[in-house]
């Protein structure tokens, strides 16, 4: 009778109707896909061993726009750019979103309130929060007659220290960029984390509390395994977004022809964007198939890391 | 320990809302007073006039942004719900492997595809038009894993009940599974908003023409070579950030919901 069965199922007729229906749904999505995601990232690989430039007169020239970008100090100096801002904000967006989720997680008065408004930089424009820092991190000056500047620099002032360049400063730019995407980015984190502590099974504290944990050892014995899945799942989506951020270094230091003082917040990205607007289309490519790979290959580490510290099957 | 922690809670709240504070003061300001030591909220002598300088072309700005927004959000409703479903209520070969590229697409940068993008774009000649950002925007992986994701917590004996009865997928999916999934629905369409609301990568890449810009694009009109104007540039800020301000405070269970819900997937 098994064997009947099986012999059933695995009769289905071929259905005409059943296929359209499946594309009707499938090809409004399917096709973006495909058109505008798919299709560019194996023609970007392509474009990558070629010099094209929009013209019609374009070859492959195999190796050399990876080998002009490996050999180009100023290359270098984007990936390192690119590696500070991405560990720097990942650390600090994940450990605070972390410290606030764990101080929120629970009802008390004003928590909704203090919830709300750490996430709420996260909803706005980048380019309307890079405004707006730009305006609080502007220079002092004289110009005005009267020492001038902005909000921070007046705050250092009034407490005996030393007003800084900040934004047009060479050492302190990136600093500010990395100031301004924590602030606007880790509420996100806290939000993913107060929902996944939520889930955390009551009775693993309980059972630690009679054991006689400490706190400490109750964060890293219950919670941290506890929400691990989540945690890894903020960790890969936040270093991606490192990779991609552009907004804050066109907006705040300098526009199209930016990436700050002596190229000091020029980020891997910002030249893709760059070489773009300067038609070096096969150059781009090339640089967008590197930063393609360091992702994936994070990716891969990460996942074979995860093994060591995520824990899936806690209840 | 707990006076403490309220302390440590106001003191970063307030350096969460300074940044808005300062925009809301400064765009009522001259140019100088916006600089001047010491800072003061209230500004000493209000004036219009930034936001006077905007009358030219921010409507426009607005309206654009409004147009391409709501229609670009509507498009990523119908791929994604209609994704979700055939890859949730459906059953066929190769589902899985189509999903998974899906999923796998959400790790690519946006700036890797940039080239390629730009070229069949301009190929359709769709380029310095919104309906090249309404294309770009319309295939949305995170949405329709969101919903995906949903629907698959509905019970099958819905779908199965109406096969029975002889309805149609798509009257199945109009009629049963989508009303249930609404409050997915919302939370996808309040983060499209916010996504297309706030985007200035795709427009600074593909809008030239002055009366095609979108409000964050046309926020930079302010950023000249040689001078920042900040009065006009906060006074633009501003608008831009009330929709969005006005959505959250509704809708805020939604951001929340659509924040902790991304993460399922873990």
């Amino acid at each position: 009778m098994g064997t009947k069965k099986t012999a059933q199922l695995g009769k289905k007729p071929f259905s005409i109707v059943k296929m359209v229906t499946i594309l009707s749904f499938l090809l409004p999505s399917f096709i973006g896909f495909v058109v505008f995601v798919l299709a560019p990232m194996i023609w970007s690989v392509i474009l990558s061993f070629t010099n094209y430039r929009g013209g019609p007169n374009y070859k492959f020239i195999g190796l050399e726009n990876y080998i002009n970008a490996f050999s180009s100090p100023d290359f270098w100096s984007y990936l390192w750019i690119t590696a500070k801002y991405m560990v720097i904000t990942v650390v600090f967006q994940i450990a605070l979103g972390l410290f606030f989720a764990v101080l929120l997680q629970n009802q008390f008065r004003g928590c909704g309130f203090f919830r709300g408004v750490y996430y709420l930089p996260n909803i706005l424009a980048s380019v309307a929060v890079g405004i707006a820092f730009m305006t609080m991190f502007r220079p002092v000056s004289e110009a005005a007659g009267a020492p001038n500047g902005g909000i921070v620099n007046g705050f250092l002032i009034s407490l005996g220290l030393q007003p800084s360049q900040f934004l047009a400063g060479q050492d302190t730019a990136l600093g500010v960029i990395i100031l301004v995407s924590i602030w606007q980015n880790f509420g996100y984190y806290m939000v993913l984390f107060i929902g996944s502590l939520q889930n955390v099974n009551t009775s693993l504290y309980e059972a630690a509390d009679m054991d006689g944990a400490g706190w400490w050892k109750k964060f890293t014995t219950v919670t941290i395994p506890g929400i691990s899945p989540i945690l890894f799942y903020g960790i890969t989506v936040a270093i991606i977004r490192g990779f991609q951020m552009f907004d804050y270094v066109y907006v705040m230091t300098g526009g199209q022809f930016g990436g700050g003082p002596a190229g000091s917040t020029n980020v891997l990205a910002f030249d893709i964007y760059k070489m773009f607007t300067q038609s070096r289309y096969g150059y781009a490519s090339a640089e967008a198939v590197i930063l393609m790979a360091i992702i994936l290959v994070l990716t891969v580490v990460q996942q074979k890391g995860q093994k060591k510290w995520v824990v899936y099957d806690v209840v | 320990m707990n006076i403490l922690k309220y302390v440590l809670l106001i003191i970063v709240a307030i350096i969460m809302l300074l940044p808005l504070v300062v925009v809301a003061s400064s765009s009522f300001k001259m140019e100088t007073e916006i600089f001047e030591f010491p800072f003061h909220i209230i500004p000493r002598n209000a004036i219009l006039s930034n936001f006077e300088q905007l009358k030219d072309n921010f409507p426009l700005y607005t309206w654009n942004s409004i147009k391409v927004t709501f229609i670009t959000t509507v498009v990523q409703l119908v791929t994604a719900s209609t994704g979700a479903y055939v890859f949730s209520k459906i059953q066929w070969k190769g589902r899985n492997a189509i999903f998974m590229l899906y999923v796998m697409s959400m790790m690519i940068p946006s700036q890797a595809v940039t080239v390629p993008q730009f070229i069949i774009v301009r190929n359709l000649g769709l380029f310095d038009s919104h309906a090249a950002i309404v294309l770009l925007g319309a295939f949305t992986a995170v949405g329709t894993f969101l919903i995906r994701q949903y629907m698959l917590s509905i019970p099958e004996a819905y779908n199965e009940a109406a096969r029975i009865d002889g309805a149609r997928e798509w009257t199945i999916f109009a009629r049963i599974i989508l009303p249930m999934t609404k409050p997915v629905l919302i939370t996808q369409a309040i983060f499209s908003f916010r996504y297309f609301w706030n985007d200035f990568y795709t427009p600074l890449l593909y809008i030239i023409t002055p009366t095609l810009k979108t409000l964050p694009l046309g926020m930079t009109d302010f950023t000249t070579e040689q001078y920042v104007y900040y009065g006009p540039q906060m006074a633009a800020a501003l608008i831009s950030i009330i929709p969005v301000l006005i959505i959250f405070l509704i809708g805020q269970k939604y951001f929340i919901q659509g924040v902790s819900a991304a993460g399922v997937k873990g």
